[in-house]
């Protein structure tokens, strides 16, 4: 079962991903409070993309789970779960918190 | 040059690209962003004469905001209305901090379908992406394009020869797996989820 600190890891490497793909000025900060979508947020729709495609391939990569980051489910949080790092976080693991 | 209605959306407009948008498309497409179109105009009086000359077949864009901030461009092109497909094309979100935390890429191409498949009739588009613009073909992937082929050293990209993905979506595709997908994204731009 993946922890806390796993699925942080997994979003930070996601994040990662994206820099890789982008110019030395074009950077992304990456942290553990950063926003990821919304106000104020650092990125764009292609890059939140990236990193719910790049994020649900590792999940199941590493949970043998396939779980959907953008489904009728995401709608009904309370919080959004693309807000931040933490919010994500907490959301995958709720979903890899139920039955399979 | 082609023209349209603007496309209205909640978050951005699609606006027909005019000949006075030379000077600002010509500066996107210089960018390093624009690495993985096909190289443009070489000046902004070249640019301007391309735009003029846009065939009927094609609809080119300006994404603005809201507030008619203009932020990036998306084409329909190649349109073939005896075999009811058409290309997307020249995507591409010059001002990407304007468009930040801003569902502007989802919506905008939101609307490039809805006038592609509702407003057209058109059954098909596809389009290819540099195997090497991996967030590019992410996102069409994840927005339900299917991978149809793979063209061998068909781009050149600084002098480097790139194979090209043949990236396809059916009607049915995008009314099944795109739609939902962009709604869900669109609905986290505005904070509701």
């Amino acid at each position: 079962m993946l922890d806390k600190k796993s699925v942080q890891a997994i979003i930070l490497q996601a994040l990662s991903n994206i820099n890789d793909e982008r110019g030395a000025d074009e950077q992304i900060q990456i942290c553990l409070d950063m926003r990821l979508f919304g106000t104020d947020a650092v990125l764009d729709s292609l890059s939140l993309v990236s990193v719910i495609v790049d994020v649900e391939a590792a999940i199941s990569d590493v949970s043998g789970r396939d779980i959907s980051l953008t489904d009728d489910r995401a709608m009904s949080q309370a919080v959004s779960p693309f807000a931040g790092v933490s919010t994500l976080t907490d959301y995958i693991l709720l979903l890899l918190s139920e039955a399979a | 040059m082609t023209s349209f209605q603007v496309l209205e959306g909640e978050f951005v407009n699609l606006r027909p690209l005019q000949v006075a948008d030379a000077e600002l498309t010509y500066k996107w497409r210089r960018a390093d962003r624009a690495k993985f179109l096909n190289q443009g105009a070489a000046s902004v009086e070249l640019q301007a004469k391309w735009i003029a000359s846009r065939p009927s077949v094609e609809h080119n864009f300006v994404i603005e905001l809201k507030t008619s901030r203009p932020v990036g461009m998306l084409s329909l092109i190649r349109v073939d209305m005896a075999n009811r497909n058409g290309e997307p094309a020249r995507f591409l979100i010059g001002d990407e901090d304007a468009a930040k935390g801003i569902p502007v890429a989802v919506e905008a191409m939101k609307l490039l379908y809805e006038l592609a498949f509702d407003q057209l009739g058109l059954v098909r588009v596809c389009g290819i992406v540099a195997v090497n613009n991996k967030l590019m073909v992410k996102w069409q992937k994840y927005m339900g394009m299917k991978e149809e082929g793979r063209l061998r050293n068909h781009l050149c990209q600084d002098g480097e020869f790139h194979d090209a993905i043949l990236l396809g979506l059916l009607v049915n595709e995008y009314r099944k797996t795109t739609l939902p997908r962009m709604n869900i994204l669109i609905a986290v731009g505005r904070g509701k989820i």
